[in-house]
C-alpha cells in the first residue's frame, strides 16, 4: 500500500480535513479521519496532521471522537508540545454532562505518554474519583495507576492511595476491582496492595456480584490474605465453596488454588476441593478453544501428580480427536499413560496402538513410548502390541519400538525373556534405534540366538558407518559378547578393535578402543568386572508407580502460566541417562569440605560443572600461564598414584576430558604431572606431585595444585572431585 | 496480571490492528513474534502461551513481555465480526479493544452490554447516543429497564449434540450428550421466569419418580439464573435477557447408540482404484427423521475419475477437502442405505504419507432429544401480569461425530 508517496497521501488528507466543505458533511469528514487511522496502522507517518485532527474532536459523534484520541494517543509522545494544546480540549470534555464523553477524555489523556502530563492531568482524576457515573470513577481509577506509570520513581501520593482503599467500598463492582488494580500498580514497591481482615471479608461478600475476570483476579489477591483462626478459615472457604463450580473454568481453578493454599493445614478440606474441580478442570479439558483445551490438560496433569486416582473413570475424555494439534495429543497420551488401571488398561491400548501408526512419526513415536511406559505393569498385553507393530516394517516405528524395548528392559527385567525372542526378528534395524539395538544385543546377547550374525553385519559395515555413538556403543557390545559368547565373537572382537585402534580417525572412539584392548590384556576375568554391569535399574520395580506428591509441591504454581510453559512436551525420556546417575552422586560424596561453601552459595550448585577440551594448550603458553598465575587451591587427593601404566592413566583423564600435557616416568621421586581442561570459560591448570619432601603427607598420597584464569571456584572444586573420582576408579581396579 | 498490548496479525503476520494498552513494551517486539512462531511451527512445538488463532485465522497473542503475562481468550468478541473483514471494520474493533480493556485490564467484557456501547454499524451516521447505557450502572447488568414488545413471546430451543468416537473396528471408544437451551426472550418489562425440567436431581428432591427423568453434569448457566436456588431447590428461576441467549448447558455421560451407523469397505487397490462401500443405519425411532444428513468419506489425495452409486440421496467429490460427501435431504429411522464409490488411482504412486481421517457424519433430527430432556413447563411472570406464550422446540444434532476407518 501507500508507502510509495506517503507524502503525497498525507498532503491529500490535510487537504481534505481542512477542507470547509468536507467538515461541514459530517459522514465525509468522519471518512477522511478513518483514513488517518489507517494509515498510522499502515505504518505511515501522519503526525503532521495532528491540529487538524485536534480540531476534529470537537464533534458529537462519539465514535469520531474516539478515533482522534486514538490518533492523539499515539502521537502525543512525539509532538508533546501539540499534545499540550489538546490537553486543553480535554480538559473541558472532563465536564462535560455527558458521562460517556466525561470517560472518554479523562482515560485518553490519562493515555498520553508524555513527560509533564501529571500536573495536568491530577485535578481531572481527583474530581473523577468522586464523579457520580461509575463509568467514569471506573476510568478515574485505573487513570490513578497510569498517571503513577508516568512517573514510577516519584513518591506515592498518599491522599490518592487513601482515596483507592476507600474507593474499595464503592457500588460499582468493577470500579472496586479497578481499585484493587491500581493499587496494586501504585504499590509495587511496596509489596502490592495490602489485604487485611475488612477488606478481605468485605471482597468475598462481594464475590458474586462481580464479573468472571473480576472474580479471578479477586481470587489471586485473596491468597495474601491468612485467617486469623480456624473458625475464620472455614467461615471464608464456605463462602467460596460455590465458586469451585462456577461456569468459568478460571474462576474454578482459581477458586482451588486459594483452597489449596488456605487449607494446606487441612488435606482433606484439600481433597474434597480438588474433587468438587475436577468437573470444571475436565469441561475445560473438551472445551472449544485448542488453548483452553491445553491449559486445561496441563492443570490436570498438576492435579494428577498428587491424585492420580481423580480422572481415572473419565480416561475416554482424553482420547485423542482426529484434528487435534500435536501439542494437546502429546499431553493426552501423557495422562492416559498415568490413568491405566485394571479396568481400562485394554481400551487405552487399544486406543493408543491406534496412533502408533499415524502419519506423523513424532506422533506415533511418542504412542510407541506411551505403550512402553504402560508395559512396566502390564508388559504382556504392550508387549503384543509392540511385536504387532514390528510386522509393519516402518522404519520410524521399528526404531521406536526398538528403543522403548530397551527402555523396558531396564526398567523392568521379567520382559526380558520375551523382548529378545522379538528382537531376534529385526537384525535389520533403522537408522536412529541402532544403538539401541546393539544395547540390547550387549545386555542380553545370551539369549539371543543371532546376536552374533547381527553383530558380524555392524563390524563389516564399520568403515561405512558414520555415527560416533553407534561406534562407540558397537565396541562396549563386542566386549560384552565376547564376555559371554567367547567362541563365536572373538575374531569379530579383534577385528573391530584392529579397526578402531590403528585405522580409526576419531580420538574418542580410538580411545574407547585402547581401553578395551588394555583391560582385555589384563584378563577376561578382570575385564568381566569392569564392563558387566547390573541389567537392570534395581531401583526401579514393577510395582513403584510414580510417587504420589503432596499437593504443596504444585499449589503455588496452579493456575499461572508455570504448568504451561515450564512443560517438557517430550513424551520418549532418555532412560539411559539414568543410569549414569550413581556417578554423579558420587561425585557428590567425594566432596567433603564444600558443604559449608555449598550453603552460602546455594546457585553455583545448580549447575553440574562440566569439562571440556577445547584447543590444545602448547608447553610454552602453559609454562608461561602457570609461572604467571597464583594457585588457588592445593588438596590432598588422598589416593596415591595408581599402579596401572601411565599411559593409562592419561587415557582415563582424556575419558573425563582432563588432557595431560607432560608427567615424569612413573619410578620418578617426586613424580609429577601437568594438567590442563576447560570448563564454561575457564582454563584450569594443575599439577600433580607424589613424593615431594616439601608437601607434607605426599608420601603415599597425590597433592593436586590448582592453577586458573579466571577464577572460579565452583569449577574447581568439581575438577578436583572429578579427578579423585578418577583416581579412585583406577586404583581400585588395579588392586 | 496485565496485558501490555493486544496484536492482531495476518496469516504472514502483518499488523492488522495494534492497541498499545501500557506503553512498557516495545511495539516492534510483535516483529520478531512472527518468525519465532514460524520457528515453533518447523519444530513442531506450536505451544498456544505463544499464539492463539480463531477462525479468521487471525493470531492473537498478548504481549509476553510485561512482567505477569496472561493468556486471555477473545474469540468471542471477535465471532461478531466473523463475516466482516476486520480491515473494513477497525474502527468497531478498535472500539471494541477500548472498552475491552483499559490499562490492561479487562473491564466490560459481556458482549450484550458492549453492544450497547458500540454501535455495529459504524459507518452509519447517527447522533451519538447521550446517555451510557443504563445497563452499566443496572443492578441487573444483562437487562435494561423499559424494553416493550406488542405480543410477549419467548422462543425456547433444546439443542442436543452427540459426540461420538467409534473405531475402526467398531466399537464405541467413547460416547456424550451436549446440550443446551436457548432463549429467544421478546418480553415486556422486568419479568421472572421459572424453568421446570425433568430434572432426576429434582425428581428425587420432591419424592416423584413418575415419568422418565434425565441426570445431567456439569451443568452450566447463563449468569441470570439464580445459582443459590438452583443449588438448594433445583429451581431453574432467572430474568432473561432480552433478545437471543443461551440459558444453560449441560452434558449427560450416558452411553448412546450412535443414532447413525456406518459401516463401510474402503478397499485400496494401489495404482488402479479405490472401492468404497458405505451403509449408512438410522438407529433412531421410526417416526422420527433425520434431515440434512452428510456423510463425509475421505478418499486418498490422488484419486480421479469418480463414480458414485446411491440407493438414496446424491453423493459429490470435494477433491479440495479429499471427501466423498454424500447428503440425504431426509432420512427416516430404522432405515438402511447404502452408497458406492469407486475412483481411479494414478499409476504413479504419491510418495507422501497421508493420514486416515475418520468418516465424520452431520445430522439434524428435530422434534426428539436423545436424552429425553423435556421442558415441563416455563412460568413467566410480570408486574403488569400480561399474559405469555412460551414456545418449546427440539433438536438433536451431531456434534463430533468420528468413525475412524482402518484403510
Amino acid at each position: 500500500m501507500p508507502y510509495f508517496g506517503s507524502e503525497e497521501t498525507v498532503k491529500e488528507l490535510k487537504r481534505a480535513l481542512s477542507n470547509p466543505n468536507v467538515q461541514a458533511d459530517r459522514l465525509r469528514y468522519k471518512n477522511y479521519i478513518s483514513k488517518v487511522i489507517r494509515s498510522v496502522i499502515q505504518g505511515l507517518d501522519v503526525s503532521t496532521l495532528f491540529m487538524d485532527m485536534v480540531k476534529a474532536s470537537a464533534t458529537v459523534d462519539i465514535v469520531q471522537k474516539k478515533l482522534v484520541y486514538l490518533y492523539m494517543c499515539t502521537y502525543a509522545s512525539d509532538k508533546p508540545d501539540l499534545a499540550l494544546l489538546a490537553i486543553n480540549t480535554l480538559r473541558k470534555y472532563c465536564a462535560d454532562p455527558n458521562p460517556m464523553v466525561r470517560g472518554l477524555a479523562l482515560s485518553n489523556m490519562c493515555n498520553f505518554r508524555m513527560p509533564g502530563m501529571t500536573e495536568y492531568i491530577e485535578q481531572p482524576i481527583v474530581a473523577g474519583l468522586r464523579d457520580k457515573a461509575s463509568y467514569v470513577r471506573r476510568v478515574a481509577v485505573l487513570g490513578c495507576a497510569k498517571m503513577h506509570s508516568l512517573q514510577p520513581n516519584t513518591e506515592i501520593d498518599g491522599i490518592i492511595v487513601n482515596e483507592l482503599y476507600a474507593l474499595l467500598r464503592d457500588p460499582d463492582p468493577v470500579v472496586v476491582v479497578n481499585c484493587l488494580r491500581a493499587l496494586e500498580e501504585i504499590l509495587k514497591d511496596e509489596g502490592g496492595v495490602v489485604i487485611n481482615k475488612p477488606i478481605a471479608h468485605h471482597l468475598l461478600n462481594r464475590m458474586k456480584d462481580l464479573d468472571s475476570w473480576a472474580q479471578s483476579e479477586v481470587l489471586t489477591f485473596l491468597l495474601r490474605y491468612r485467617p486469623r483462626s480456624d473458625d475464620e478459615l472455614f467461615d471464608v472457604l464456605s463462602l467460596l465453596d460455590s465458586f469451585l463450580q462456577s461456569t468459568h473454568a478460571h474462576v474454578a481453578v482459581a477458586t482451588l488454588r486459594l483452597f489449596l493454599h488456605l487449607a494446606s493445614a487441612h488435606p482433606a478440606v484439600q481433597a474434597d476441593a480438588l474433587l468438587c474441580t475436577s468437573a470444571p478442570l475436565l469441561a475445560t479439558c473438551g472445551a472449544a478453544s485448542r488453548e483452553l483445551r491445553f491449559a486445561g490438560l496441563c492443570h490436570v496433569q498438576k492435579v494428577m501428580r498428587s491424585q492420580p486416582g481423580l480422572f481415572s473413570t473419565h480416561y475416554k475424555r482424553f482420547f485423542c480427536g482426529y484434528s487435534e494439534p500435536t501439542y494437546i495429543k502429546f499431553h493426552k497420551m501423557e495422562i492416559l499413560v498415568e490413568l491405566v488401571n485394571d479396568e481400562n488398561v485394554a481400551l487405552v491400548l487399544e486406543e493408543l496402538s491406534s496412533y502408533c501408526t499415524d502419519v506423523s512419526p513424532e506422533l506415533a513415536q511418542a504412542a510407541i513410548a506411551a505403550i512402553g511406559r504402560i508395559a512396566r505393569t502390564y508388559s504382556e498385553k504392550c508387549l503384543d502390541i509392540l511385536t504387532g507393530l514390528l510386522a509393519l516394517k516402518q522404519d520410524h516405528i521399528t526404531s521406536a519400538v526398538i528403543q522403548t524395548f530397551r527402555d523396558l528392559v531396564w526398567f523392568c527385567p521379567q520382559s526380558t525373556a520375551a523382548v529378545c525372542q522379538t528382537v531376534e526378528v529385526c537384525v535389520d534395524s533403522p537408522q536412529d534405534s541402532e544403538q539401541a539395538l546393539l544395547w540390547l544385543l550387549g545386555e542380553h546377547g545370551e539369549k539371543i540366538s543371532s546376536a552374533p550374525y547381527v553383530m558380524e553385519g555392524y563390524v563389516d559395515g564399520l568403515k561405512t558407518e558414520l555415527s560416533l555413538a553407534v561406534k562407540m556403543e558397537l565396541l562396549t557390545t563386542a566386549v560384552k559378547m565376547f564376555l559371554c559368547r567367547p567362541a563365536e565373537t572373538q575374531d569379530m572382537l579383534g577385528r573391530l578393535l584392529h579397526y578402531c585402534i590403528e585405522e580409526e580417525s576419531d580420538v574418542c572412539v580410538r580411545d574407547r578402543a585402547l581401553l578395551y584392548y588394555r583391560l582385555l590384556q589384563r584378563g577376561v576375568e578382570e575385564t568381566r568386572k569392569v564392563v558387566t554391569g547390573p541389567k537392570s535399574d534395581p531401583s526401579m520395580s514393577v510395582l513403584t508407580e510414580r510417587q504420589e506428591e503432596p499437593i504443596s509441591q504444585w499449589a503455588s504454581t496452579f493456575n499461572t502460566l508455570g504448568p504451561l510453559s515450564g512443560h517438557d512436551l517430550c513424551l520418549q525420556t532418555a532412560v539411559i541417562s539414568a543410569a549414569d546417575q550413581p556417578s554423579n552422586s558420587t561425585e557428590k560424596e567425594l566432596l567433603p569440605g564444600s558443604k559449608d561453601v555449598t550453603l552460602s552459595s546455594p546457585n553455583d550448585t545448580e549447575e553440574e560443572i562440566s569439562l571440556s577440551l577445547g584447543p590444545p594448550l602448547s608447553h610454552e603458553t602453559f609454562e608461561k600461564m602457570w609461572l604467571d598465575l597464583e594457585i588457588l587451591h592445593r588438596q590432598t587427593l588422598g589416593s596415591p598414584l595408581p599402579r596401572t601404566a601411565l599411559d593409562m592413566l592419561q587415557a582415563a583423564l582424556q575419558l573425563v576430558k582432563i588432557q595431560t600435557l607432560a608427567f615424569t616416568p612413573g619410578d620418578t621421586v617426586p613424580w609429577k604431572a601437568y594438567i590442563y581442561t576447560r570448563s564454561t570459560g575457564t582454563l584450569i591448570l594443575a599439577e600433580l606431585l607424589q613424593g615431594d619432601p616439601q608437601a607434607p603427607g605426599s608420601d603415599e598420597s597425590l597433592v593436586v595444585s590448582v592453577k586458573q584464569q579466571p577464577v572460579n571456584q565452583h569449577a574447581i572444586r568439581g575438577f578436583a572431585s572429578i579427578l579423585k573420582s578418577v583416581l579412585q576408579t583406577l586404583n581400585d581396579d588395579s588392586s | 496480571m496485565s496485558a501490555s498490548a493486544v496484536f492482531v496479525l495476518d496469516l504472514k503476520g502483518k499488523v492488522l490492528i495494534c492497541r498499545n494498552y501500557k506503553g512498557d513494551v516495545d511495539m516492534s517486539e510483535i516483529d520478531h513474534f512472527f518468525s519465532l512462531l514460524m520457528l515453533q511451527e518447523e519444530e513442531g512445538l506450536v505451544c498456544p502461551v505463544m499464539s492463539h488463532g480463531n477462525a479468521l485465522n487471525v493470531t492473537l497473542r498478548n504481549e509476553r513481555a510485561s512482567p505477569v503475562p496472561c493468556v486471555q481468550v477473545f474469540t468471542e468478541y471477535f465471532k461478531e465480526l466473523e463475516e466482516e473483514s476486520i480491515q473494513d471494520n477497525f474502527v468497531v474493533v478498535y472500539e471494541l479493544l477500548d472498552e475491552l480493556m483499559d490499562f490492561g485490564f479487562p473491564q466490560t467484557t459481556d458482549s450484550k452490554i458492549l453492544q450497547e456501547y458500540i454501535t455495529q454499524k459504524g459507518n452509519k451516521l447517527e447522533v451519538a447516543k447521550t446517555k451510557v447505557p443504563t445497563t452499566v450502572t443496572n443492578a441487573v447488568s444483562w437487562r435494561s429497564e423499559g424494553i416493550k414488545y406488542k405480543k410477549n413471546e419467548v422462543f425456547i430451543d433444546v439443542i442436543e449434540s452427540i459426540n461420538v468416537l467409534v473405531n475402526a473396528n467398531g466399537s464405541v471408544m467413547s460416547s456424550d450428550i451436549v446440550g443446551s437451551i436457548k432463549l429467544k426472550t421478546m418480553l415486556s418489562g422486568m419479568p421472572e421466569l421459572r424453568l421446570g425440567l425433568n430434572d432426576r436431581m429434582l425428581f428425587a428432591l420432591t419424592g416423584r419418580d413418575k415419568g422418565k427423568s434425565v441426570a445431567m453434569e456439569d451443568v452450566k448457566f447463563h449468569q441470570c439464573v439464580r445459582l443459590s436456588r438452583f443449588e438448594s431447590d433445583r429451581t431453574i428461576s432467572f430474568i432473561p435477557p432480552d433478545g437471543e441467549s443461551e440459558l444453560m448447558s449441560y452434558r449427560i455421560n450416558t452411553h448412546v447408540k450412535p443414532l447413525i451407523w456406518i459401516e463401510s469397505v474402503i478397499e485400496k487397490f494401489s495404482h488402479s482404484r479405490v472401492e468404497i462401500m458405505v451403509k449408512a443405519k438410522g438407529q433412531f425411532k421410526k417416526q422420527s427423521v433425520a434431515n440434512n444428513v452428510e456423510i463425509h468419506v475421505p478418499v486418498p489425495s490422488d484419486a480421479d475419475s469418480p463414480k458414485f452409486k446411491t440407493s438414496t440421496g446424491h453423493a459429490k467429490y470435494v477433491p479440495e477437502k479429499n471427501l466423498v460427501v454424500w447428503s440425504i435431504k431426509s432420512f427416516p429411522g430404522g432405515k438402511e442405505l447404502l452408497m458406492r464409490a469407486h475412483f481411479g488411482l494414478p499409476s504413479v504412486e504419491n510418495h507422501e504419507l497421508e493420514g486416515r481421517p475418520p468418516i465424520t457424519v452431520r445430522f439434524e433430527i428435530p422434534y426428539f432429544t436423545v436424552s429425553g430432556i423435556q421442558v415441563r413447563y416455563m412460568k413467566i411472570i410480570e408486574k403488569s401480569g400480561y399474559q405469555a406464550l412460551p414456545w418449546v422446540r427440539y433438536i438433536t444434532q451431531s456434534g463430533d461425530y468420528q468413525l475412524r476407518t482402518n484403510s
